[in-house]
């Protein structure tokens, strides 16, 4: 690993981890500030930046850092959140499909194939219109305003475990005809104990490299969610919705639409590079993918 | 190897057929229907007309009694009619589906032909100044939401310079360059956000190839960087790429949603959400399919290339990470 | 001087550049004699009477012309019959039906020079068949109550026919929904009724220029993308004054509005443009580029509450949501004032509203006094408990299609927070919102507008049979749950007086019994705002249901 990249890795470590900071300490924040961003104020809509409000106003008078910064818990947590979910999933499936083989591999990967084809539009409506009181949760979550945000998590993790599952199942593949394995398998070793202990730290390479990218993924994914409407849902704000919103005022206010958008970029890029970072620092060897 | 692939048939043709059913039940799911939308378009429409139309659109009806009655005509190859058009489906598609090859082959290939020669170029000067604008611009590429940067193409391009036309088709006999100087905007906006992800895939492919001994040693020969390049790690670097390639070969053909919605352009990824949204089942289902058909038909060649291919070379980054465009 | 003659070249160059540049932007702006129209929804089908959609009504208007509708005055006049029918003028006459009861007959007479497009004169042959398509239970036909209201089809002349209907209705002369269809092209399709709305030449062959008797033809469909029209050579009116009008579609309000500034379209009508922020936002910047016309209309945006949710069954509760909101600042401040405050479901510009009404001005202090008074008290958290310790929480939902609701809707929440009344925002597509949890009343508040027409009956959603259950399979959209024998008497009464005078007098009482019961918070009547450059005139938009394109043909060139 190049020290150049190495650098690299550890800004863009250290990137996402102040953005992440930065926006666990919202709500210190705001109470520092004395704002509270669900308040509209509609005579202070589109100020420009002041002490009080560094960056401005929004369209409702509400501090935009602030928004930003309550969104990025939105939008970080759902990329996270959803990242790992999905990549557990993805792990399960294809270490089961990889190590049994036969049947049970075969039936497994036409059902990602059948998952990677999924139109998500009509159950991203299903899933926004089904009660989920109904469903047995508690009516504190049931009946939250985030539950727009547990729906896109949800969603995003039992579409997304696809790339995942394919990585992984390839690895096991492979792992499982090496000596070890066998050798493991010899001395009486248990399938799951197999699985657990030799096949999966070997296969933990590839899945972290996918899970920090799906992360800037989802993010980007979330957004595009915000501008078909189905999105994070108000008041809640997310680095997505506020984007969306801002669109129609791109001529009034350019800055409302270009602080979110920037934000995306820096974390999908953070993302992205620390995914190579951990790549080579894993498996020098290996190929830095995507 | 033809066992191989008759069985691998079989098994697309059962997932189309459990997608079918999947499919409509999952619009059959969605709550509410456009006959309540209709009354609010047109005030002077009774509670009564509401009921006959819903009973006239076989709104009424049980899902897997539609589903049946569809399927049992789909199999003698009558797909229906669209709903919302009152046309026969594939002659709605037909334009849509001419469109769309229009619009994402189109993109398709401008993302490869900067994606491609960038990747390589960065891959033989890792570290340099060149590589670092690269990596950069592909960064840039991957992370920008799409339908932020086609406003921004079109305030840009359209708005302020006036240099393109800010959407869709021409109107009336238009010529082919008429045609054309419509698409740069829309192909444009969508391959820069594709060409990222084919630089990122080309560089680390072509990275890996460089390392290999054969390589060195053609280089130790006396060959020169470029034809080192080009003629031997090239061909050995190109494998993962056309792999990745071919799995997004079938999202092509689902449209670009964002991206027709942005410049109005008529193609599939629009057709399916309205269609979806409208409750037109028989479009929506035989859109769907078609793409989920192009789908598995991308795997499968992804898989030929991973069962003919060393696996070492790396592979599973499947259509399921293309994000939506 | 020297210097100033060396610039000169160069100066040509920069002004010749400049002007291509120029010349290529607005390729539209050399050529006055089109018009480019940019809309945000696409008609999918083109059969008049069938699926029932704002844009399909928008680009038909230019096509074909009902036989009666209300001018941009909201009068009721006619459009392609000659003479409005009434009692009065002898041409309304009513009649003793078999069982006894009362019916009325109603003779039009067709314009003497009204002719499809491929020749064929509009006699009274395609109404008797229109009306024959209309009742056919099998067909799609959105009206279809209309139709069965009529029993029987005089055929007098050619061009005059009487209707026969089975009630003497307040509205017995109007039959804005009377869309006719050609019964020379639409009849061999008509042969099997069930599979008519597949065979129908309006989407089978919808440029076939004898489906349209209006001042212009459709002469290309591009699905999704645009709709070419030109003038009819047949129009019995007015000559158009444009060659050519193309309708684009662009769906996305922001793109849309980057294709008005590129030259790309030429006018947003305020039937399907902009939102009303955004316009006022283009007012701002381009002033002396176009014309705002805002419109207030019969969009009704209100909130429906469901009377059956223990807290808003309280009449009182009701009357503090609204005391507790200040609407004059919200719509001064977000939609520059543009938007009247609606103090009832009646639009201030219809003949039947009442001149004055209960309001409810913003007012904490009194919502505070009737939250006490209802058992609401404020808690050390800031939100209102009941005896039982229940908080005050209730649900607005609202569509996720429109940006301008979102932003209201957090204005809401906000100021009621204030009231010590904690407000959830949901937000659903307009589909399942309408389709289903209004439909079955799964909700506590929702924002949404109501549709209405000039002195259209509120049966729909005030009477108490309307309102939806299990038992009726959901039918009717008094999705409050209102039940008031006296509103439902006004209504009874209301539909059957044939006298304007004694009817207006019913719809006050009516209006005011709304505003006192308080089924619903009305917020404002919508906007909508029509951007049009400052070449165009003639554009007169009306504010209901009827679009500014029935009067097509006035819209002409600025000299």
């Amino acid at each position: 690993m190049t020290d150049a990249r190495r650098s690299l890795g550890i800004a863009a470590a250290a990137t996402l981890a102040t953005l992440v900071v930065l926006a666990a300490a919202a709500p210190l924040i705001a109470a520092a500030m004395g704002h509270d961003i669900t308040e509209a104020d509609l005579l202070q809509r589109y100020e420009p930046p002041s002490l009080a409000h560094p960056l401005g106003t929004d369209e409702l008078g509400r501090d935009v850092l602030l928004r930003l910064l309550y969104g990025g818990r939105i939008s970080l947590t759902v990329g996270i959140v959803a990242a790992i979910m999905a990549a557990s999933i993805g792990t399960v499936v294809g270490l089961l499909a990889g190590y049994f083989g036969g049947r049970l591999d075969t039936m497994l990967m036409r059902v990602t194939d059948g998952v990677i084809a999924l139109p998500l539009l009509p159950l991203l409506i299903v899933l926004a219109a089904v009660d989920l009181g109904e469903l047995g949760l508690p009516p504190a979550i049931a009946e939250s305003e985030r539950v727009s945000l547990y729906r896109i998590i949800l969603i995003t993790a039992l579409v997304g475990w696809t790339t995942v599952a394919r990585l992984v199942r390839g690895t096991t593949l492979s792992l499982k005809s090496r000596d070890f394995v066998r050798a493991a398998a010899a001395l009486g070793a248990g399938h799951v104990r197999i699985m657990a202990v030799h096949i999966l730290p070997n296969a933990a390479s590839p899945i972290i490299v996918a899970t920090t990218l799906a992360v800037g993924q989802i993010i980007l994914f979330e957004s595009v969610l915000s501008f078909l409407g189905l999105g994070i849902q108000p008041p809640l704000p997310s680095w997505g919705n506020m984007l969306t919103n801002a669109q129609e005022v791109i001529w009034e206010a350019p800055l409302l639409a270009f602080y979110p958008g920037v934000l995306i970029l820096i974390t999908v890029s953070a993302c992205n590079l620390l995914g190579d970072a951990i790549q080579e620092w894993l498996d020098p060897r290996a190929v830095v993918r995507r | 190897m033809i066992r191989y692939l008759a069985e691998r048939i079989v098994q697309g043709l059962v997932v189309v057929a459990i997608m079918s059913f999947v499919i409509y039940g999952l619009i059959g799911l969605m709550p509410g229907d456009p006959v309540d939308l209709m009354i609010s378009a047109n005030p002077q429409l009774t509670t009564e007309d509401a009921e006959r139309l819903r009973r006239i659109h076989g709104l009424d009806r049980p899902i897997w009694e539609r589903y049946a009655a569809w399927a049992t005509s789909a199999l003698q190859g009558d797909f229906g009619y669209s709903r919302t058009f009152a046309r026969p489906v594939l002659e709605v598609l037909g334009p849509r589906l001419a469109n769309t090859a229009a619009l994402m082959l189109g993109a398709f290939a401008v993302a490869l032909m900067i994606g491609l020669p960038a990747g390589i170029y960065a891959a033989s000067r890792p570290g340099s100044i060149a590589d670092t604008l690269v990596n950069l611009a592909s960064f840039v590429s991957i992370s920008v939401p799409t339908f932020w940067l086609a406003l921004m193409m079109i305030i840009l391009f359209a708005v302020t310079l006036g240099w393109l036309p800010a959407s869709g088709l021409p109107t009336g006999p238009a010529g082919f360059w008429e045609h054309v100087r419509h698409l740069i905007l829309p192909v444009a906006t969508l391959a820069i956000v594709e060409a990222g992800a084919y630089v990122r895939y080309m560089r680390a492919a072509m990275i890996e190839a460089l390392r290999h001994d054969y390589v060195r040693t053609a280089r130790a020969k006396g060959a020169s960087r470029t034809r080192t390049i080009l003629g031997h790690a090239l061909r050995n670097a190109l494998v993962p790429v056309v792999t990745v390639m071919a799995l997004s070969f079938g999202g092509l053909f689902s449209g670009a949603l964002v991206t027709e919605t942005m410049f109005a352009y008529p193609g599939m990824g629009k057709l399916i959400f309205d269609s979806i949204m409208g409750n037109d089942y028989n479009l929506a289902l035989v859109a769907l399919l078609f793409a989920t058909i192009l789908t598995l038909v991308g795997n499968l060649i992804a898989d030929l290339a991973y069962v003919a291919l060393d696996p070492r070379i790396g592979l599973g980054t499947g259509p399921g990470t293309e994000r939506a465009r | 001087m020297a210097t100033a003659f060396a610039m000169k070249p160069f100066v040509r160059t920069a002004a010749l550049l400049l002007a291509t540049v120029i010349s290529f932007a607005a390729p539209a702006a050399q050529a006055k004699d089109e018009l480019v129209i940019g809309v945000t929804q696409f008609p999918s089908s083109f059969h008049p009477g069938m699926d029932p959609l704002l844009a399909k009504s928008y680009v038909l208007a230019m096509t074909r012309r009902p036989f009666t509708a209300h001018d941009p005055d909201w009068n009721l006049v006619c459009l392609l019959c000659t003479e409005l029918p009434t009692l009065e003028n002898g041409h309304a006459k009513l009649t003793e039906r078999p069982d006894g009861t009362r019916g009325i007959a109603v003779t039009y007479t067709i314009h003497p020079k009204a002719a499809w497009g491929d020749g064929t004169p509009v006699t009274s042959e395609d109404v008797v068949f229109t009306w024959e398509v209309g009742r056919h239970p099998e067909t799609a036909i959105g009206a279809g109550a209309f139709f069965q209201r009529i029993e029987k089809i005089d055929v007098v002349d050619a061009k005059t026919f009487t209707l026969h209907f089975d009630r003497p209705a307040y509205d017995y002369n109007a039959i804005n929904d009377l869309d006719l269809l050609p019964a020379h092209i639409e009849r061999a399709a008509f042969a099997d009724p069930a599979s008519y709305r597949r065979r129908t030449a309006y989407d089978a062959d919808t440029t076939n220029a004898g489906l349209y008797y209006g001042p212009y033809l459709i002469t290309e469909v591009q699905p999704g993308s645009h709709i070419v029209l030109e003038p009819n050579p047949t129009w019995y009116g007015e000559k158009p004054h444009f060659r050519k009008i193309t309708v684009r579609v662009i769906e996305n309000s922001a793109a849309l509005e980057a294709n008005l500034l590129s030259g790309a379209i030429d006018y947003i009508p305020g039937e399907l443009g902009l939102t009303l922020d955004q316009a006022l936002a283009l007012e701002k910047r381009h002033k002396d580029r176009f014309t705002f016309i805002y419109k207030p209309g019969l969009k009704y945006e209100h909130i429906p509450l469901n009377l059956e949710h223990p807290a808003l069954a309280d009449r009182r509760v009701r009357q503090a949501l609204l005391h507790a909101l200040d609407r004059d600042a919200l719509t001064r401040r977000l939609f520059a004032g543009r938007q009247p405050v609606a103090h009832g479901f009646v639009s201030p510009l219809d003949p039947v509203a009442a001149p004055d009404l209960p309001t409810y001005a913003y007012d904490p202090k009194k919502a505070a006094a009737l939250l006490d008074d209802a058992g609401w008290r404020m808690g050390k958290d800031g939100v209102r408990h009941n005896a039982a310790g229940e908080r005050l929480s209730l649900e607005l939902l609202t569509t996720i299609e429109d940006s301008t609701r979102r932003l209201v809707q957090q204005v809401l929440q906000s100021q009621w927070r204030k009231a010590g009344i904690e407000v959830r925002l949901r937000n659903e597509p307009a589909r399942v919102l309408i389709g289903e949890s209004m439909r079955r009343r799964q909700f506590t508040m929702a924002m949404y507008f109501s549709f209405s027409a000039p002195e259209l009956s509120p049966r729909g959603f005030l009477h108490s049979s309307q309102i939806p259950t299990a038992a009726n399979n959901f039918a009717g959209q008094n999705r409050s749950g209102l039940r008031n024998a006296e509103i439902d008497a006004l209504i009874d009464r209301i539909e059957a007086t044939l006298d304007p005078a004694a009817r207006r007098d019913l719809w006050y009482r009516l209006q005011v019994l709304y505003a006192q019961k308080l089924p619903a918070l009305p917020l404002y009547f919508r906007t909508d705002p029509y951007v049009i450059p400052k070449w165009l005139a003639g554009i007169t938009p009306t504010g209901h249901q009827g679009p500014s394109t029935l009067w097509v043909e006035r819209w002409h060139v600025l000299r």
